[in-house]
């Protein structure tokens, strides 16, 4: 302890020494709308932006990813096995309506306070759009496409990957842009389990004084982070579908 | 206190209901953004004045070790609850033990009193700070109002060590529900407690709507006080210190370690009857883990518990609430100024 604090503090006969803390900025003290001051402060040390947006993006990509794979192969097994729809879908619709704050403590109970708990309770999320929008794709292929597949000697196997999935892509992709962009506003509720992604800055300023900064910085990461992996699906899209840029320009 | 309103201060925001839910018996101490438009700097006490009159303050030795004694224990898993001022303590104590050589790993953050009260039950933290009134109505389930801050503490200790925990030394500080007015009103009208309101006569008390109906609100107030000329000002979550501010209403309902209190402006009146009950901070310690780590560990906890009066807590909440400043850092500067570390 410097003496300076000890003249900085006023206390008792017998009471605490209560040093200076320091003073904010007049925006921080004030909680202004944005205080670009100590966002900056705050970009890679104690608050730490960049690695809770780092963070945001793993839990994004894990919970998309997992829920495409499983979402695909129930896609292409019900297009084949149509009774499967309705009861995946079903499962999947129920899963989309729990309310997630209330999935997340559900979970908690059965998986506990971590990683999986979350994954699983984001996954669940993706389903529906994912299986949905995958079947619908495929399904759209007109029938004379495939009957000409067919005709032309294509086993199912070659008629799936070589005409229906390509097809499909437009459908498909646009059922990720939804799911992606809706996993990385969700996934700030994920905070709510684990102290990770941008969701826990938001918890913390709801339960340290409201500090608009902090709402504002994850919130606009957020949006600038959805924004960013929708035109990303967008890109992967005319890569994919090059046929459609090529009707596009002709 | 720290039950539904609270809560309902912090979350008002995020309209999530089944956070409200989950979140329950949680945390209060977040002045919302509505504060004073004056907020000093001087981290110093200047002047909260102390709602409590004298609290007990324990029987634990309380002399803060020398040396490293906790060097060679088993390390220790500390939680605290969700909402700032637990951070702090969390961080207070954490710090204190590390700087005697313990391990301690902090888990930040929990949740809610019961959440972590299961945690600590089900054995996944040995050890997190809560508040004395809190133990005794929601995890006890006592429905009673205990007169006195031993009572209070008393059944705490009895709860705890039904569930094979200790309770320390309590804390000076405590972090109840309370009553405020502008110190220039107090002097004009010469309150020192809530008694003297009774000569006052007619008077505005503004708080959340739900203090309309509850005990520790204007049900206490007109029946313990007998304030029967009081009129109820329902104003939105978190800006009573505003509408104060304003000279819209003579008094308001605030916790006692409320950030804005920092400021000096506001005289708190001390509740002579206690009815805000009370709330003085315990570490909650399972006794398995208290036998392992030796007296020192105990000790050292008294002794941070020993430093957290009212202006320290105010002035480090403060610190963390309207400065935004790391609580870890502000738990710091605080243990080093007072030879902690």
């Amino acid at each position: 302890m410097t003496p300076a604090s000890v003249l900085a503090s006023v206390s008792g006969a017998d009471g605490p020494n209560i040093p200076s803390f320091g003073q904010s900025s007049s925006c921080v003290r004030n909680n202004g709308t944005f205080c670009w001051d100590w966002f900056t402060q705050n970009w890679s040390s104690r608050v730490d932006f960049q690695a809770r947006l780092i963070e945001h993006i793993e839990l994004t990509v894990i919970a998309v990813a997992i829920g495409f794979a499983i979402a695909f192969v129930l896609a292409v097994l019900a297009h084949r096995a149509r009774w499967m729809v309705a009861p995946v879908t079903f499962v999947a619709s129920l899963l989309y309506t729990i309310p997630s704050l209330a999935a997340f403590q559900i979970l908690v109970t059965i998986t506990g306070i971590n990683d999986l708990t979350v994954e699983i309770a984001l996954v669940s999320y993706t389903l529906l759009i994912l299986f949905t929008n995958t079947l619908a794709g495929l399904s759209a292929v007109s029938p004379d496409v495939v009957d000409a597949a067919r005709g032309n000697g294509l086993t199912d196997r070659q008629i799936l990957l070589g005409v229906e999935l390509p097809l499909a892509v437009p459908t498909i992709i646009a059922g990720l842009r939804v799911a992606v962009v809706t996993i990385i506003s969700l996934a700030t509720v994920a905070a709510f389990i684990v102290p990770e992604g941008l969701g826990k800055p938001i918890f913390d300023a709801l339960n340290a004084g409201d500090f608009n900064t902090k709402f504002i910085a994850s919130g606009v990461l957020c949006i600038l982070l959805a924004l960013l992996a929708d035109a990303m699906f967008v890109g992967l899209q005319r890569v994919l579908t090059p046929w459609a840029s090529a009707r596009r320009a002709r | 206190m720290k039950s539904f309103s609270p809560v309902g201060r912090t979350l008002g925001t995020v309209a999530a209901v089944s956070l409200a839910i989950t979140l329950s018996a949680c945390g209060n101490s977040s002045p919302s953004s509505g504060g004073s438009s004056s907020q000093q700097s001087s981290g110093s006490s200047s002047g909260s004045a102390s709602a409590s009159a004298s609290v007990p303050t324990g029987t634990g030795n309380s002399t803060l070790p020398s040396g490293q004694p906790g060097k060679g224990k088993p390390p220790i898993v500390m939680g605290d609850k969700n909402f700032s001022e637990e951070y702090l303590l969390g961080e207070l104590y954490s710090q204190a033990l590390r700087a005697k050589g313990f391990t301690v790993t902090l888990k930040g953050n929990i949740g809610s009193s019961t959440t972590i009260n299961a945690a600590l039950q089900g054995g996944k933290i040995d050890m997190y700070p809560e508040y004395a009134g809190v133990i005794y109505t929601e995890l006890a389930g006592n429905s009673d109002k205990p007169r006195s801050a031993a009572k209070t503490l008393k059944g705490a200790t009895a709860y705890e060590n039904k569930h094979g925990s200790a309770v320390l030394n309590p804390t000076p500080f405590q972090d109840a529900d309370g009553l405020a007015s502008t110190k220039a009103y107090a002097q004009k009208k010469g309150l020192k407690t809530i008694d003297d309101l009774k000569k006052v006569g007619s008077f505005t008390y503004a708080g959340p709507p739900e203090n309309a109906t509850r005990y520790q609100g204007v049900v206490g107030l007109k029946k313990a006080y007998g304030l029967t000329k009081l009129q109820f000002k329902p104003v939105p979550i978190g800006s009573q210190y505003q509408a104060l501010d304003q000279g819209k209403v003579d008094t308001i309902a605030i916790f006692t370690t409320d950030a804005q209190l920092a400021s000096g402006k506001y005289a708190v009146l001390t509740d002579t009857k206690g009815i805000f009950g009370f709330q003085q901070v315990v570490p909650v310690v399972k006794k398995s883990v208290l036998a392992k780590e030796g007296p020192a560990f105990q000790q050292t906890l008294n002794a941070v518990s020993k430093l957290l009066t009212t202006d320290a807590v105010v002035a480090m909440n403060k610190a963390v609430q309207i400065d935004q400043q790391d609580p870890g850092e502000v738990a710091k500067k605080f243990l080093q100024a007072n030879h902690v570390l």
